[in-house]
């Protein structure tokens, strides 16, 4: 009998990452302190920048990898590029060393002296990195797994480092504990659903790959209440990933108390990996249940939008406002899935893609917006951001008319493609839903731009900080693609449309 | 025995777990909890394991194992850290982002 | 490229060269604006001459490629309405800017923007007139908010944050609510024919079940209803008339506005010929209310003795003239649909004059009040006899423009629903109530304390409104030439209308 064969060749992205990833432990370990950030950031841009050009390399791939446990397919190579391009984004924030966003030490206790000595002499530990890099990987896996087991574990191997990045805020340490501690109870509750969930797809499919799960689908008609009872823990484990309601509650807190380049991060590449593993799930392995479950998530679906856009106007926080249109464009997002077709598909990954590079413009900016004491994230102190510097209020403005899909920018083009294809197969009441939750989505991101024009400046301290080049490139780079996505969007939709196709 | 009654049992330890996380208040035992409905899918899978006559259930159930420790790994440090800072494991008083 | 597209881009290369300006050279600023708005009103009137008056469908037609993978073209082209209505913004510009050549000093924001978002906002209008597209035409409906919406703001008075807010939010819920009519309307046309299209004229071939184009119609009526404004739709627009300064009044009521009626006409006529027949009679009711409620409250602005406020009082006469139009478009004959589209013609110049005299009595006056203004007659002959002129305009006085088209729409609508027009007409008797009473109880009346000093109209406030006033004139006596244009684009939709049994059915 011979060993499996193993495709290093499709898998050399995640592979990459993961390499680098340990790589990056062991800088962490042996390399001395003075050396250490410069290596940190080295390893992992070169990781990202060359599991992207293997990614390209391979970009034409379409088979299942690892004795069936993954799928390299169109869908894949789409998710893990905007996986690495929203993750190369979030290392750039990141690695900004002007705003010191993360604690020097991420064991000393809050105010301690230990603490006070590290920040002094400026030890700043680099465990962020791997940390991302683990991150980065996971959600390069989790859309790709093509078995429960894989997708368990790949969903811890993201989900384990986000806990800890969650807790490494430099200012106000306690409530960036309290979220990580949070978001860990949560999600490891919700993990538990999701494993549970499994176990009985498994026991009724009696196989744990998808397509042994689609098979057993078709020759039993889905009728089997293992199935379903299975499928409904999965979805619940799914849905708190992707923030749907009513397992969204921990996004505000946490989205507020990490570290903001890591809120950036999370909020990208945790949406695009969870809706790209749930694609995969709903798409192609219960597909053939989907009278089961649509109805379930076009309930969800509307409820997630209702919640996330009339809370958002209650928010006097720009990072809790931005979380729940999160939250909100979960909602949208899920019209993509409910929609069950290849238009569907397409559109939920123009949807995630564009998505992407707007929100982490969005708290991008949010970092720059600061006072002696760091980021200033209460709504009522960027009153006159417009006067006090119109580049970065004009920018914002765009990332706002962006997530609020106002056309000409790109966050129109994936809400139309995506209401459009949730309208083709019939599920018309999504789209009206859709449609009310944008207008009233509409009128907290206008809200938050007439605060900056039309309000007179508090002086207060606020200003808007000069922001090294790597957050300046960021901003950029995230302005440019949601600007030209919305002018200009034909080739990435064509590049998309002709990638996005399963691995049979 | 039916080893259906092994589901039966999988279950109940997973609704104790549930109802553990959402009663209690010290973030140890809301963990344990966690850990406990984790060893019930796991018991799950074993069954179905049995059931089905594939072996892919036990080799899940020793993944799990492995990815329950990594989970106490992160979630005890993560645990410690907020409890040498207020002297407290309650989740009750993580209250300051109840705005 | 085409003529259409470097119409829609000179301004646009003109807002670019004003932002690119250095600080504080405002003067140069308003010439460069003036300049080019001049250059393409003269550029839209030599287009408008070469425009085939006797054939039907568009001219002027470019298409090119825009999304593809969607079937979203870029598309232009002009019928006899729409070659008006961007010409009406296209002359009312220049004119505006030449007007109000003082009034973005003290706004937030300097002089060259507020000339430059004015600019801006030309090319949307050229753009959604324009547009034969309607994934394009709701790009523009709701480009063209962003510019409006920060010349209110910025540069408005009052309660001008609210108002602009309100303005805005209104606008983005009904372009939604027409967003999702658009998606209907594409998912349908992938079905009946070859590739999903968003092509005006193909889509008007679709045949869609009752049902599904009642929803459709909705979205797309609401949307314009609230751009009209139609009762009970208009409860933005005297917040915003009152906040906006009155260049910015004129462009929002005068021009922007039409879109609103104009999309009615193009969309809701053409796309939905079952539904727009069976929803007629309530839109007619709207129009009679949207007639009455607007003057009642008009003439209480004019009758309050303390604190009648001027643009409150033409923003209320826009709502009971934009009531007209919409009668005029529902009552399906050849004659209301030419007085329709006239109407929106005239109304446009009748409100710029009444808002940009209004504006140089309130900059010199320093107040809003219609009681503030008593005895101008005495003090400012010029500009109280200009504000008497557009008033009679506005009130649809024999031999001034809006006189036939109200006439127009009225003959029109007896001929199908003789009772809504007989009220109709009682409407303008009302309407002489809310222009004669401040006319005279301020204008003509005895001089209120501080008005001894006001000065008259400078020549450039009296170059600047003397085209107004010519077209006013002008056009009462000899409307023919705009009637040429406008007919057969009328007759055109109502021959669609015709076809699929909206005359013929009953």
């Amino acid at each position: 009998m011979n060993a499996p064969n193993i495709e290093y060749g499709i898998l050399g992205p995640i592979l990459i990452v993961l390499a680098a990833a340990l790589i990056g432990v062991l800088i962490e370990a042996f390399v001395s302190r003075r050396y250490r950030y410069i290596l940190q950031t080295g390893t992992a841009f070169a990781a990202v920048a060359l599991a992207f050009l293997q990614l390209v390399l391979i970009r034409q791939t379409s088979s299942k990898a690892a004795v069936s446990s993954m799928s390299i397919d169109g869908v894949t190579i789409v998710l893990q590029g905007s996986v690495l391009i929203f993750g190369f984004l979030g290392l750039l924030l990141i690695a900004e060393r002007g705003f010191q966003s993360f604690t020097a030490q991420a064991a000393a206790i809050p105010g301690s002296n230990e603490e006070q000595k590290a920040l002094v002499s400026g030890l700043q530990q680099t465990e962020v990195f791997p940390l991302t890099l683990f991150a980065i990987s996971g959600a390069m896996l989790f859309p790709a797994a093509n078995d429960l087991l894989t997708l368990f574990v790949s969903l811890e191997v993201l989900s384990l480092p986000l806990y800890l990045m969650a807790g490494l805020s430099q200012r106000r340490r306690l409530l960036s504990q309290e979220a990580a501690l949070k978001y860990f109870l949560l999600g490891a509750f919700s993990s538990a659903f999701f494993l549970f969930g499994s176990a009985f797809i498994y026991g009724q499919a009696g196989s744990t790959t998808f397509d042994g799960i689609r098979k057993s689908i078709v020759e039993s008609g889905g009728s089997d209440q293992f199935l379903l009872v299975g499928l409904a823990l999965l979805t619940v484990g799914l849905l708190f990933k992707v923030s749907a309601a009513p397992f969204h509650a921990w996004t505000p807190d946490v989205y507020q108390g990490s570290p903001t380049p890591v809120t950036a991060f999370m909020a990208a590449v945790t949406k695009v990996a969870a809706f790209g593993a749930a694609i995969r799930i709903y798409y192609f392995a219960v597909g053939g249940l989907v009278w089961s479950w649509r109805p379930i998530l076009i309930a969800i679906s509307i409820v997630t939008m209702a919640i996330g856009t009339v809370i958002a106007i209650a928010q006097k926080d720009i990072k809790r406002v931005l979380a729940y249109s999160a939250i909100a464009h979960s909602g949208f997002l899920l019209t993509g899935i409910i929609a069950l077709s290849k238009d569907g598909l397409n559109a939920t990954l123009i949807y995630l893609f564009t998505y992407g590079f707007t929100t982490i413009g969005t708290f991008a900016i949010v970092t720059l917006v600061r006072d002696s004491g760091g980021e200033v994230s209460d709504l009522n102190r960027w009153a006159g951001l417009g006067k006090r510097s119109p580049l970065v209020a004009g920018t914002f403005t765009l990332f706002l008319l962006g997530l609020a899909g106002i056309p000409l920018t790109s966050g129109f083009v994936g809400k139309f493609a995506i209401f459009t294809a949730a309208y083709k197969s019939g599920n018309i009441s999504v789209v009206v839903a859709g449609v009310l939750a944008s207008a009233i989505a509409a009128f907290f991101y206008i809200r938050i731009i007439v605060m900056m024009y039309f309000s007179d400046p508090v002086e207060d301290g606020t200003s808007v900080v000069i922001p090294s080049a790597m957050t300046v490139a960021t901003i950029a780079i995230c302005a440019v693609a949601t600007l030209v996505m919305g002018i200009y969007p034909q080739p990435v939709i064509s590049a998309i449309n002709s990638l996005a196709f399963f691995a049979g | 025995m039916n080893p259906m009654n092994y589901i039966y049992l999988s279950c109940i330890l997973f609704s104790l777990g549930a109802a553990g996380v959402l009663l209690r208040r010290n973030a140890i035992v809301v963990f344990m909890c966690i850990e406990l409905m984790l060893n019930a899918a796991n018991l799950a899978f074993v069954t179905f394991s049995r059931m089905n006559g594939t072996l892919d259930g036990q080799i899940v159930a020793f993944f799990t194992m492995v990815v329950a420790a990594c989970e106490v790994v992160v979630g005890l440090a993560i645990i410690v850290t907020i409890y040498r800072s207020r002297r407290s494991a309650s989740v009750d008083d993580a209250r300051l982002l109840r705005l | 490229m085409n003529s259409l597209t470097i119409l829609g881009l000179l301004p646009l290369i003109g807002s670019a060269a004003l932002f690119l300006l250095p600080k504080g050279s405002d003067l140069l600023a308003k010439q460069v604006a003036l300049g080019v708005s001049i250059v393409v009103a003269i550029a839209g009137l030599g287009m408008a001459f070469s425009f085939n008056r006797s054939a039907t469908g568009f001219q002027f037609v470019e298409k090119h490629q825009w999304i593809p993978a969607f079937g979203i073209n870029y598309a232009l082209g002009v019928d006899g309405i729409s070659l008006l209505l961007i010409l009406l913004a296209l002359v009312l510009t220049p004119v505006v800017i030449a007007a109000c050549w003082h009034e973005a000093e003290g706004g937030r924001w300097s002089v060259k923007n507020f000339f430059g978002l004015i600019l801006i906002l030309e090319t949307m209008i050229v753009g959604v007139f324009a547009a034969t597209d309607i994934f394009l035409f709701y790009v523009f409906f709701e480009a063209m908010l962003i510019p409006v919406y920060f010349l209110i703001g910025g540069y408005g008075t009052g309660e001008k944050a609210a108002a602009a807010v309100k303005f805005l939010l209104y606008s983005l819920f009904g372009g939604l609510l027409m967003l999702a009519s658009i998606i209907g309307l594409y998912v349908i046309s992938g079905n009946q024919l070859q590739a999903p299209t968003f092509d005006v004229t193909a889509l008007s071939q679709l045949s869609i079940d009752p049902v599904t184009q009642r929803m459709l119609f909705l979205g797309f009526f609401i949307a314009f209803a609230i751009k009209a404004p139609l009762w009970p739709f208009h409860t933005w627009l005297p917040d915003a008339a009152r906040a906006a300064t009155p260049g910015t009044s004129v462009l929002l009521l005068g021009v922007l506005d039409k879109v609103g009626t104009y999309g009615m006409i193009r969309f809701c006529l053409s796309l939905f010929p079952e539904a727009s027949k069976e929803f007629g009679p309530t839109i007619i009711v709207l129009s009679l209310i949207s007639i009455f409620y607007g003057a009642f409250l008009a003439i209480a602005q004019g009758t309050s003795s303390g604190d009648g406020n001027i643009k409150a009082l033409i923003s209320y006469t826009s709502i009971s003239h934009f009531g007209f139009i919409t009668l005029g478009i529902f009552a399906f004959t050849e004659q209301s649909h030419s007085g329709a589209t006239l109407y929106m013609i005239n109304h446009g110049f009748s409100t710029a004059a009444l808002f940009l005299i209004a504006g140089w009595m309130i900059s010199r006056r320093k107040s809003e009040r219609i009681s503030d203004f008593g005895g101008l007659q005495r003090v400012t002959p010029i500009m109280a006899w200009l504000f008497f002129i557009a008033g009679m305009s506005s009130l649809a006085l024999p031999g001034l423009s809006s006189f036939v088209s109200e006439f127009l729409v009225l003959v029109g609508t007896f001929a199908r629903y003789p009772i809504p027009a007989i009220i109709g007409t009682i409407g303008i008797i009302f309407a002489a109530l809310y222009i004669l009473i401040p006319v005279q109880r301020a204008l003509h009346g005895p001089i209120t304390p501080g008005n001894e000093n006001l000065t008259d109209l400078t020549l450039r406030e009296k170059v600047s409104i003397a085209p107004v006033i010519a077209v006013i004139i002008f056009f009462g006596f000899y409307p023919q030439p705009l009637l040429d244009v406008i007919n057969p684009a009328a007759s055109a939709t109502l021959s669609a209308l015709q076809i699929t049994g909206i005359m013929g059915g009953k």
